[in-house]
């Protein structure tokens, strides 16, 4: 029996919680807030291009347009949906999976801490001598010192904090889907989002690493002096696409497995019907994994590496529509016959469907070399991945936030203004997007901060703008959905959705433990085959006992705070504004605030090594409480 | 009194198993001494970048020691790392898959498409 551990409340509790389910809200609070950062920008490049010859933010719009599609794109893809996708994660997998936490909680704080101060680290860059202008994909060349702002310093220094936050995720998720399920979960018994989350983990592992070492590479360039990216210096300026690409493309992949995971287990639910094809779609999701490393060049076939390596790389990437049309069938024949119910959470499941083949379709358009160079850096690729990601992450992850939402906070989101904001983000997001296929056909590039009158882009920009308006008023519809709900009792039933999986065995939300008892998995959709049998709720695999638990630790947040610390050290050192600062000016000198930054993050990893954490029992009679609470 | 031979057989079977792993050990760790040696020797000798066809030329030279560390990282694998016990299933696959895109992605990059 371990010693008595503190258990903290209030704020501390936020802080120091190693708890899956807490985790997984604070994941998707700050996602939430990095999803406004990003719409508000999303808005402002709209309304810069709502009329030709615009100049919206004075003299310097041209700058600041590139400080905001940089910042659109890098805080979407990496602050907004990644963490999103994490929050998902750590909310729903272990219970879809019948454990009691991930494999390693405390890891699990440290990565959600990493993260979150990586995106703050990103964007205090607006407020110290602007933001990284170089786009999301920071071309170097473009992103090395003689021409960019030292914006672009934080753009590397907050990515790879972050992305060591979400490379030690991955890992944790791969762990725990390995070695932490139920009695009986059996590999081909796992949900699919679950199945998807243990892929989309396993190409973060491999995936991670390429970015990592670009942004080294580049950082050693930007800070140190280093010629990697300097032509003049005997650096290549392709080897940086290269490894961006490597990394790039399967990120895509890793953005878009956790949405198709998300529609298969609400089509399944919301149509009353066991999931069609449930072992095509596990091979097909694998198998989109896999092809996902293999198909990098298709976004280089400008660069000119000559007609075999674009003709292999387009074949490739044509091979990845086959497992994703078996995909697309699936859910469609789960659908056929079904007993459809069209709730908020189903509706951004059907409403994925269309808008997701579409970019698909044009992602096929891209894949042939001759047609890429004409669409090459124009708004027919702004288009297709925003159907892509949007129209398929984002649908994806809206409909799992409707359809988990009771399951992570005990409280039902009003179904009428949720289904207010699907139709307003639906209609506003193909006004936004599908017209841009045209503007990019007409020839209007992108990443160009505006456009002259009479060249015929003028309709198509106006339509665009208004609908990008639309998709900023279902997301005011829903937050005043989420505000208004949570000042409501959490009085959600365990099971509202008529539930196929093990999360919707348990109370809403879940207890601490999540399961009192370990159930015993007698095959796929585990709770509906008890439900099927009579039987009130699962079959127990183990005796009531005391619950082992993990201590809470502040450590995680003070490792994360340390990088964060160390990366301005880094940023700012030999800096002359920072050294002529009156009383801090000389720890910016010699890399002192940076050392100390490291010595932080350094000793709370000795702390962890040497002091043996033991936990904590949660006693019988704690379970016995609860469980009348929720009878 | 059978269950207590059953018990000294494992124990026989176990130290019988961990001797011949010791040995694997020892044969594996004075394998490995030998390749550095001769890689050590190879990169001692290299003096003429140009010289073709000897065993201490960059031509052959260079490909060949990168081949004695591969083996010397498969014997860490495999023997110090336990690789060839049972269980280790994912980690092998792990390895493999990571292996196979690294080097999809190294090949194409340096050798194939250039940089």
């Amino acid at each position: 029996m371990a010693g008595a551990v503190k258990r903290y409340s209030g704020l501390m509790d936020w802080l120091t919680t190693v708890d899956h389910k807490k985790i997984g809200i604070l994941y998707l609070i700050s996602a939430g807030i990095f999803f406004l950062f990003g719409g508000v920008e999303a808005l402002l490049i709209r309304l810069q291009l709502f009329f030709p010859e615009q100049n919206l933010f004075g003299e310097n719009t041209a700058e600041i347009f590139n400080q905001l599609i940089t910042m659109h794109g890098t805080t979407m893809i990496f602050f907004a949906a990644m963490p999103l996708i994490f929050a998902l994660m750590n909310a729903i997998v272990p219970l879809q999976i019948g454990a009691r936490d991930v494999a390693f909680p405390y890891v699990n704080a440290l990565s959600f801490w990493l993260f979150l101060f990586g995106g703050v680290l990103l964007n205090t860059s607006y407020l110290l001598g602007g933001a990284p202008d170089a786009g999301w994909t920071a071309y170097a060349a473009l992103s090395t010192k003689a021409y960019s702002g030292s914006g672009v310093d934080f753009y590397v220094l907050g990515l790879q904090i972050a992305g060591l936050g979400t490379l030690i995720g991955g890992i944790n998720f791969l762990v725990t889907i390995i070695n932490m399920r139920a009695p009986g979960m059996t590999f081909m018994r796992m949900p699919l989002f679950t199945w998807a989350s243990f892929v989309t983990s396993a190409l973060v592992l491999f995936a991670f690493p390429a970015i990592t070492v670009a942004l080294v590479l580049l950082m050693f360039d930007r800070l140190f002096n280093a010629q990697f990216f300097e032509v003049a210096g005997g650096g290549n300026v392709v080897l940086w696409e290269h490894i961006f690409w490597i990394f790039g493309h399967p990120e895509v992949y890793i953005l878009i497995l956790p949405a198709f995971g998300i529609i298969s287990e609400v089509l399944s639910t919301f149509s009353h019907k066991r999931l069609f094809g449930y072992g095509t779609m596990v091979f097909a999701t694998a198998l989109i994994g896999f092809l996902g490393f293999m198909v990098w060049v298709h976004h280089m076939f400008t660069v000119g590496l000559g007609p075999i390596a674009n003709a292999i790389f387009a074949i490739a990437t044509m091979l990845i529509a086959v497992p994703t049309g078996i995909k697309i069938f699936n859910w469609l024949l789960t659908m056929w016959g079904g007993h459809i119910r069209f709730t908020a959470a189903s509706l951004y499941a059907i409403g994925f469907i269309p808008t997701f083949v579409i970019g698909g379709m044009t992602g096929i358009m891209l894949t042939l070399p001759p047609a890429d160079f004409q669409f090459q850096d124009s708004y027919f690729v702004v288009a297709h991945f925003h159907y892509t990601i949007v129209g398929g992450l984002i649908f994806g992850m809206f409909s799992g936030m409707y359809y988990w939402w009771p399951k992570m906070f005990g409280r039902m989101l009003n179904e009428t203004m949720g289904k207010i904001s699907f139709w307003f983000f639906f209609v506003g997001f193909h006004m936004t997007f599908f017209i841009q296929h045209w503007l990019g056909l007409d020839g209007m590039p992108r990443r160009v901060y505006t456009y002259l009158a009479g060249q015929g882009f003028e309709k198509g920009n106006f339509i665009s703008t208004i609908g990008a308006m639309l998709m900023g008023v279902s997301i005011i519809v829903m937050m005043i959905n989420i505000i208004v709900t949570q000042m409501k009792k959490a009085d959600a039933p365990a099971d509202p959705w008529d539930g196929r999986t093990l999360e919707w065995a348990i109370s809403s939300p879940a207890p601490e433990y999540n399961f009192a008892q370990l159930p015993r998995v007698r095959g796929l959709d585990a709770l509906w085959i008890e439900k099927m049998a009579g039987n009130k709720g699962m079959i127990p695999a183990e005796p009531l006992a005391e619950i082992h638990m993990p201590s809470p630790s502040i450590m995680p947040f003070v490792k994360a705070l340390g990088l964060f610390i160390a990366g301005y050290g880094f940023m700012f050192n030999g800096n002359t504004k920072a050294t002529s600062l009156p009383v801090v000016g000389f720890v910016f000198e010699h890399y002192i605030l940076a050392a100390a930054g490291v010595a932080v993050f350094l000793f709370g990893m000795f702390l962890r090594s040497v002091y043996d954490d033991q936990g904590f029992h949660i006693p019988i009679e704690e379970i016995h409480v609860d469980q009348e609470e929720n009878a | 009194m059978a269950s207590h031979s059953n018990e000294s057989h494992a124990v026989d079977y176990k130290k019988a198993k961990s001797k011949h792993s010791a040995k694997l050990h020892y044969l594996t760790f004075s394998l490995s001494m030998i390749l550095t040696v001769i890689s050590f020797y190879i990169v001692g000798n290299i003096i003429d970048p140009a010289r073709e066809y000897a065993i201490t030329s960059w031509t052959f030279g260079l490909p060949f020691i990168t081949l004695l560390a591969i083996v010397q990282a498969l014997f860490q694998l495999i023997f110090w790392m336990h690789m060839n016990e049972k269980g280790h299933l994912f980690p092998a696959m792990g390895i493999a898959l990571g292996g196979f895109i690294a080097f999809t992605a190294v090949i194409a990059t340096v050798y194939w498409l250039g940089w």
